[in-house]
């Protein structure tokens, strides 16, 4: 632990993905010198890559408004949507589609559009397809990231892969860089920076189903100690995978092209493929949730082998021995993206439009960047479009900053306590294994009770040993190798960000969105039009409500089925 | 179990697999300079190794290393 590397450079980026790159390019446009530093690979990690659904487009020529789409967007993310955000993510996804193709991204069909899932949506379950706001372009598995990261080189951002980062450096209350690792060796890395972006992702307990276990609320982690306010821990993400090998998820998302659930006892169940409806049936004992390919007619057979087709990826379904073509029905299991959360919401809380945060110096974008765009539910637009839109504006942001900043100093007593921190666990000579402890914790989090429907008795109980991990385990792990202390820092990272989830689904008192309170069923309206905030106050956790603005909220005198869809489901 | 083989016949030590691996399962062993798998319990079965190498020397089995914690049932 005695080697140290210091690089300095105007605009650290940390994490390579989507965001990252978008976010560096912009930098590096303005004539900075930018760095990329990501624990794996950048280009090759992240969500970005492992994205195989579609770019979400606002396009007028589409037959979309701005105005029916924005009413859309209120409506179905229950009045929590930032309209700012919102508003600007449909603005500026066209120029982020246009960025992918000049780059050389392929779109496999232009636009698949929203007619097709209107039509599909409509046959399955006899009533309009629910969320309308923008069109789609599909996208080829694995064929995005890639080619961000060769632009970002073109233009000269240089790159660093395979260092984690653990925590960021402060010099009077500004974020001045980063202190990270390399996978291979105990070598210390110092960034200096003037402006500083987190592009590092969402939070996930390592899930099963969603090839994304990389992703560990690091960002989360490091804003959190730094004193950054964070939002939105409350709403957790729906994805399902297929019970047969469901750490295999791309095989399961041939369901995306062909929606048909069934309870145990063949009864339909209607969602819209993401949403509380399965969980429901789970909790209710009508279980298991089945894919119910018997009923699938011959042009659902060709919907599923066009999509397979388009995603590109040759050797998924075939290995675990699944053929549409022979029917069956297959057991769903819910919880493939445990622990994450919607794309844009749950993450660090952008104090304006240029994705500054609360903290000077740092920058924030991605699905680490809650920019509340969707609101209390997650929509037919995913992530990918805002952590594109977030990162040109962090991009831009954190380089107009660096432009008048001064090179940092760094406090060499800061820097001390940093180190001791991120070599502990190998200095260690014994204690706890960190795989060992993130084990615990997907126990204690993921059954569907904890995170999806959720009750204050039980909420309590996770915390209690949630606690007693953060109090206990994650302060004794211990690291044998580089790739242990990874696993250390983001377990502890894990931790942090269960208790943020489990804090803010106790504080939220009623039901919203994919925020779901079997001791507060319904939603309210007076109390709870609000954003909850968490910051980190004298070594506690702080929650707080901060209301949404008056003129976003809907009509008070306006009759509840005017202002919000129909839940999906119930827990009888 | 998660990911099973590299060829060690076929494989040429290029290291795309380890860039390609989020979770750093593979590493470029110093002595035969090949790539061997290092952390196969960390491996989440994502397939980017397989599809990434050169000369098809890998393979990936959808089981992963250990029993998974799922949500339901």
């Amino acid at each position: 632990m005695s080697s140290e590397v210091v690089i300095e450079t105007d605009v650290l980026v940390i994490g390579g993905g989507t965001a990252g790159c978008f976010a560096a390019i912009k930098a590096r446009e303005q004539g900075l010198d930018v760095t990329i530093v990501d624990k794996a690979y950048a280009g090759k990690s992240g969500a970005g890559i492992a994205a195989s659904g579609a770019w979400s487009v606002f396009n007028p020529e589409w037959g979309f408004d701005i105005d029916t789409s924005m009413n859309e967007i209120n409506k179905s993310g229950e009045y929590l949507n930032n309209r700012k955000w919102s508003e600007i993510i449909l603005k500026e996804s066209w120029d982020t589609y246009q960025d992918l193709i000049s780059w050389g991204v392929e779109f496999p069909q232009a636009d698949e559009s929203m007619d097709f899932l209107k039509k599909r949506f409509k046959k399955q379950h006899r009533q309009d397809f629910p969320r309308l706001a923008v069109g789609l372009v599909r996208l080829k598995h694995r064929k995005t990231t890639p080619f961000l990261r060769k632009q970002a080189e073109k233009v000269g951002v240089k790159i660093i892969d395979r260092i984690m980062v653990t925590d960021l450096l402060k010099q009077n209350g500004k974020v001045v860089g980063a202190v990270g690792f390399p996978m291979e060796s105990y070598k210390l890395y110092v960034f200096k920076a003037k402006a500083t972006i987190l592009c590092a992702g969402r939070n996930g307990f390592k899930p099963p189903g969603m090839q994304i276990s990389e992703i560990t609320g690091d960002a989360d982690g490091m804003a959190y100690r730094a004193g950054a306010e964070l939002t939105g821990k409350e709403f957790p993400d729906m994805h399902t995978s297929l019970a047969i090998a469901p750490a295999w998820k791309s095989n399961g998302e041939l369901y995306v092209a062909y929606w048909h659930y069934t309870d145990a006892e063949g009864k339909p169940i209607t969602c819209a493929g993401m949403d509380l409806s399965a969980a429901a049936v789970i909790h209710a004992g009508r279980g298991p949730v089945l894919w119910d390919l018997d009923s699938a007619t011959p042009e659902d057979l060709q919907a599923m082998e066009a999509y397979k087709r388009k995603r590109g990826n040759p050797v998924e379904v075939e290995r675990i021995g699944l053929d549409p073509r022979n029917g069956g029905k297959y057991q769903l299991t819910g919880g493939a993206s445990a622990g994450g959360w919607e794309e844009q919401a749950g993450g660090i809380w952008p104090v304006d439009t240029k994705c500054a945060t609360s903290l000077p110096g740092l920058y924030v974008a991605g699905d680490c960047c809650c920019t509340w765009c969707w609101g209390a539910t997650v929509g037919t637009p995913w992530g990918l479009t805002p952590a594109a839109v977030t990162g040109k504006r962090a991009g831009m942001g954190a380089a107009e900053y660096a432009l008048h900043e001064d090179k940092p100093v760094i406090d060499r007593q800061e820097l001390t306590g940093l180190i001791k921190i991120l070599f502990e666990p190998a200095e260690r000579p014994g204690g706890f294994s960190p795989r060992w402890v993130t084990q615990l914790l997907q126990n204690t989090m993921m059954p569907y009770f904890i995170l999806h429907i959720k009750h204050e008795k039980r909420l309590l109980a996770a915390l209690t040993v949630v606690e007693f991990l953060r109090d206990y385990l994650v302060p004794k792990q211990t690291a044998n190798d580089p790739h242990e202390l990874r696993l250390a820092h983001e377990t502890k990272n894990m931790v942090l960000n269960a208790e943020m989830i489990l804090r803010s689904s106790l504080f939220r008192t009623e039901s919203r969105g994919h925020h779901y309170r079997e001791d507060y069923p319904e939603k309210d309206d007076p109390a709870w039009l609000a954003w909850i905030k968490i910051r980190k106050e004298r070594g506690s956790m702080k929650l707080w409500k901060e209301p949404v603005p008056k003129k976003w909220r809907p009509d008070p005198s306006k009759p509840r089925e005017d202002k919000y869809y129909p839940r999906w489901f119930t827990t009888e | 179990m998660s990911i099973e083989r590299i060829d060690s016949e076929l494989c040429t030590g290029c290291g795309i697999c380890v860039n390609s691996c989020p979770m750093d399962v593979i590493r470029i062993d110093r002595e035969s300079k090949k790539a061997v798998i290092k952390y196969p319990e960390d491996c989440m079965c994502c397939d980017y190794c397989e599809l990434d190498c050169p000369v098809d020397a890998i393979y990936v089995s959808p089981e992963k290393y250990a029993p998974l914690m799922v949500s339901w049932c």
